[in-house]
């Protein structure tokens, strides 16, 4: 069982770049430009609206080429979220003792 | 489905994590009775695979793209609040790392693609599960539900929140956002999320999960 479900994420995750064949945003997530142009002007609160400053916004590391860029932060993504479950069974099973 | 900060109204931001919020809490619960050493590898693979699911974005008519899920899978196979929670987790990492959806709509977020689909989908599953497409059906309704969700609130938006007739935040109603987003998980989204929930259901399912439920 166990064994199946790391073959599945193995190959999803060889998979990746497929998710570069596109560069049409998904269906409102545009970004400011795009309410500049289809409407004349950008709402208030999505103007005045900061963007965070990720450390790998849109999957991007600059000194990386496209490829590599969306697998490594897939593999970031991937070990950040077994850290964090990983985090949360010590921390359950010290309260549970 | 990943709303951007400044999408919404404060109102709605609010609301959300006051619905949000004590979810979570039932939902950690769950989880801690759930998780272990033993089931520690099948929750995490499975939030990965969600992770990696939500990368590979499809193009689609019209110059968008979308992509599936992986709640409804996550909710069969294991349990609909270990689905929020993980979904949750996922988005998270998603907003602070690397930028996609948001900080004041991680609650929204986390309602519209975490519980909602996940509940939805777990449900028909359970309702049809002696039928073999149950798995494929629920992945369907689960994401198509979570784009509902979100076409509501991001079309409710210019309904209430304008100031001198001009919106303030998301600036398209209903009539455009259902369509739009709703006709798209229907038509492409969906049949994907069904597509991965039925297949990998189908290939990892095991008699023996009923311990981990």
């Amino acid at each position: 069982m166990k064994k199946r479900v790391y073959i599945v994420l193995i190959v999803l995750t060889a998979l990746i770049p497929l998710g570069l064949l596109t560069n049409a945003p998904a269906w409102g997530e545009w970004g400011k430009e795009y309410y500049k142009n289809s409407l004349g002007f950008i709402p208030k609160g999505i103007e005045s609206t900061k963007e965070l400053n990720s450390p790998i916004k849109d999957y991007t590391i600059a000194s990386l080429g496209d490829i590599s860029s969306y697998y490594l932060s897939a593999i970031i993504g991937i070990i950040m979220i077994f850290i964090i479950f990983y985090i949360l069974t010590k921390v359950f099973n010290a309260k549970n003792s | 489905m990943h709303i951007p900060d400044g999408y919404l109204s404060p109102t709605v931001v609010i609301a959300t994590y006051a619905v949000a919020l004590p979810l979570w809490v039932y939902g950690f619960k769950k989880l801690k009775s759930s998780l272990n050493e033993e089931t520690l590898p099948l929750i995490g693979v499975l939030s990965a695979m969600s992770f990696i699911i939500m990368m590979l974005n499809i193009p689609i008519p019209g110059g968008t793209s979308g992509h599936a899920v992986g709640a409804v899978l996550i909710a069969i196979l294991f349990n609909p609040w270990i689905a929020y929670i993980s979904i949750s987790i996922v988005l998270l990492i998603q907003a602070i790392i690397f930028g996609d959806g948001g900080i004041s709509t991680f609650a929204t977020n986390s309602l519209t693609m975490g519980f909602v689909g996940a509940f939805v989908g777990y449900y028909v599953f359970e309702a049809l599960k002696k039928y073999k497409f149950a798995p494929y059906l629920a992945g369907w309704s689960g994401i198509v539900a979570s784009s509902l969700l979100v076409a509501i609130l991001l079309g409710i938006e210019p309904i209430f929140w304008t100031k001198n007739g001009m919106p303030l935040y998301f600036p398209f109603g209903l009539k455009t956002t259902i369509p739009a987003l709703v006709g798209a998980h229907m038509l492409f989204f969906g049949v994907v999320e069904a597509i991965f929930t039925g297949l990998i259901y189908n290939y990892v399912k095991n008699k023996n999960l009923e311990f981990i439920k």
